[in-house]
């Protein structure tokens, strides 16, 4: 059912392309083939992490006068903030990452599956 | 991509001329120099530590550096601080800066422990590793500062930082402070033994010099929306 709908569509196609009958409706520039890769798309900018963790820490330091003993506790959580973020920097979870164009290409880049 | 590279590589055949820095085919495996990998016995070993000894089995293997052993001795970081203090090249004579660094620390705290009463013995540290790897722990600063341009100024924006470059950032303000700021007839281990005593005891200018990055960072703690990652 697919080829049939496909031979329908290159039909349509290549009438659309033709000189024979009117004045051909596309010209195109360039070959229509698919490619198997996505475009380029603007990296949208992120937000700051591990910026309530940051405070905190601050906070800490000012009321202890900048001595690291007494701040362990948010000193440990700020890293554990960081972690997480340098995990997530390049996982799927996290979308609108440059690493989705990466989530797109792997499939793209497989041979095409024909379903029968 | 690796069919294409393994279909490239012809039989492996060990060679004279290997040579470390050259660029290994990325079919070659890193070495194992850790020796507590090779005594686990076989019933305890997890199915992936198996696969990647069969995979071990058939691959050929990188060169080692000069730099890893498997001695007991060898320490990743201190190894990493005597490339940092070495000047054209010359390792034998940083390496001999470190090891007369730490045969005076030992002196000095073994000297503080016989002179010490006998409460305070125990408190005090005598392994010179230890203390290295202390001080240099209390000269890591926890976030750093990127200058960052908005509207057409540059802001000095604080940033959380990797593990490698808040160690390179201790090891660099030790070695410059060492560098730097001593007097013309002290030798180097001596001032650098002083400096990581003084660390340890998180006194001394590096400490000071890593507070002073945090109360930058404190004060500028307004402008950290003006990071995007």
């Amino acid at each position: 059912m697919a080829m049939q709908g496909g031979t329908a569509l290159q039909e349509k196609v290549s009438r659309m392309l033709s000189r024979k009958q009117k004045k051909p409706v596309l010209k195109p520039n360039k070959p229509l083939v698919l490619k198997d890769e996505v475009a380029n798309r603007k990296i949208k900018k992120g937000e700051a992490t591990c910026v309530t963790e940051m405070s905190m820490m601050m906070a800490c330091w000012k009321q202890n006068n900048f001595v690291d003993t007494l701040c362990s506790n948010e000193m440990q959580s700020f890293y554990k903030c960081v972690e997480k973020a340098q995990v997530c920097c390049c996982h799927s979870q996290c979308t609108g990452n440059p690493c989705s164009r990466l989530i797109a290409h792997t499939p793209l880049s497989q041979p095409p599956v024909v379903l029968n | 991509m690796s069919a294409s590279i393994t279909g490239l590589l012809k039989p492996w055949t060990p060679r004279l001329f290997l040579v470390r820095w050259s660029r290994y085919n990325p079919y070659y495996l890193e070495p194992e120099p850790r020796k507590e990998v090779y005594h686990i016995p076989e019933t305890e070993l997890t199915p992936e530590q198996k696969e990647e000894r069969e995979l071990k089995s058939v691959r050929p293997i990188k060169a080692a550096t000069n730099s890893v052993t498997s001695s007991v001795f060898n320490d990743p970081v201190l190894s990493k601080f005597v490339n940092m203090m070495m000047k054209d090249g010359d390792k034998i004579i940083a390496k001999g800066i470190i090891t007369q660094t730490l045969e005076n620390m030992k002196r000095k705290q073994v000297e503080k422990y016989h002179k010490a009463p006998e409460g305070k013995k125990a408190e005090i540290e005598c392994n010179p590793y230890a203390i290295f790897h202390q001080a240099l722990e209390n000269c890591k600063p926890v976030i750093g500062l990127a200058s960052i341009q908005k509207g057409g100024k540059f802001y000095q924006v604080p940033i959380p930082l990797t593990d490698n470059r808040r160690r390179f950032l201790a090891m660099k303000w030790m070695i410059t402070e060492c560098r730097d700021n001593k007097h013309r007839l002290t030798l180097m281990y001596e001032k650098l033994s002083q400096e990581l005593l003084a660390a340890f005891s998180k006194e001394g200018n590096v400490v000071k010099r890593k507070h002073e990055l945090h109360k930058m960072a404190e004060s500028n703690r307004a402008y950290a929306h003006y990071r995007w990652w």
